[in-house]
């Protein structure tokens, strides 16, 4: 798995891409709750080159969404295949999370996803 | 067949590998394969946080053997006995962190359960079915119905 944080104006986007499984997860971990710690109001990551999400990755993506309600800052999610969404619809996280079709979408609406998560 | 592989994360995307290549041949459809796939994972993550407590030092065995109308998978690993208790799935509801491996083990496969004879360590029988095919019997009976 790889993640590469890249800035457009205010939002910092964590593109993730391979397999988010109890190996990778932790570097995932780090570099999203690092980016939340150093004061990003609005966090996305793009899900688009994810082939795989284990129950570590979604702890990961609920820990983010926790730190950002605690923050009041923005998170959310673009771009998920069809596996990844399955699995977070199975453990009714869909409603829970922002989620956007794509990029465009993401950072239009970004701003208005309140810090419970949900638009 | 027989894999048995280190207790290290990094390992588990082999464990993925086989159980995918194996249900792919024994004729599930591919979501199938993709929740079988996870299950396994999700099991053998298990043991590697929960058994051996993060320690790359322990083995994990996954036997997987077909039959006509299922597939078995059996865990085994040498970690201190879990309590069956222990690995419940947690209520949905709690919007937290973790607990959700043993749910989408629970979700997908038809049964799982702990071998309590297995004194070696610790035994997880895990079963699903193959989607039952419509012959051409059953559409005639229900063309009838």
């Amino acid at each position: 798995m790889k993640v590469q944080v890249r800035k457009i104006d205010s939002v910092s986007i964590l593109d993730c891409s391979g397999d988010v499984d109890l190996y990778s997860s932790p570097d995932l971990r780090e570099k999203l709750l690092g980016e939340m710690k150093s004061g990003a109001p609005n966090v996305l990551i793009n899900m688009s080159g994810v082939t795989y999400i284990d129950s570590s990755g979604i702890a990961t993506l609920v820990e983010g969404l926790q730190l950002s309600r605690e923050k009041k800052t923005h998170f959310g999610l673009f771009g998920l295949r069809t596996n990844a969404r399955s699995v977070l619809e199975l453990a009714r996280l869909h409603k829970v999370f922002a989620l956007f079709e794509n990029e465009k979408d993401a950072l239009e609406k970004i701003s208005s996803v309140q810090p419970f998560g949900g638009l | 067949m027989r894999i048995v592989i280190s207790s290290h994360p990094k390992l588990l995307n082999i464990l993925r590998g086989v159980v995918r290549y194996r249900a792919q041949e024994a004729g599930f459809p591919e979501s199938d394969v993709d929740w079988l796939t996870m299950a396994i994972d999700e099991a053998a993550t298990n043991v590697i946080r929960h058994g051996y407590k993060n320690s790359h030092e322990g083995k994990i065995a996954l036997s997987i053997q077909a039959f006509p109308d299922r597939m078995e998978f059996i865990l085994e690993d040498s970690a201190p006995k879990v309590s069956p208790e222990a690995v419940k799935p947690r209520p949905l509801e709690e919007i937290r962190p973790g607990g959700l491996g043993t749910f989408f083990i629970h979700s997908f496969m038809d049964s799982c359960c702990f071998d309590e004879h297995f004194d070696a360590g610790n035994r997880l029988i895990m079963v699903k079915y193959l989607p039952r095919k419509v012959s051409s019997d059953d559409e005639s009976t229900s063309q009838k119905n």
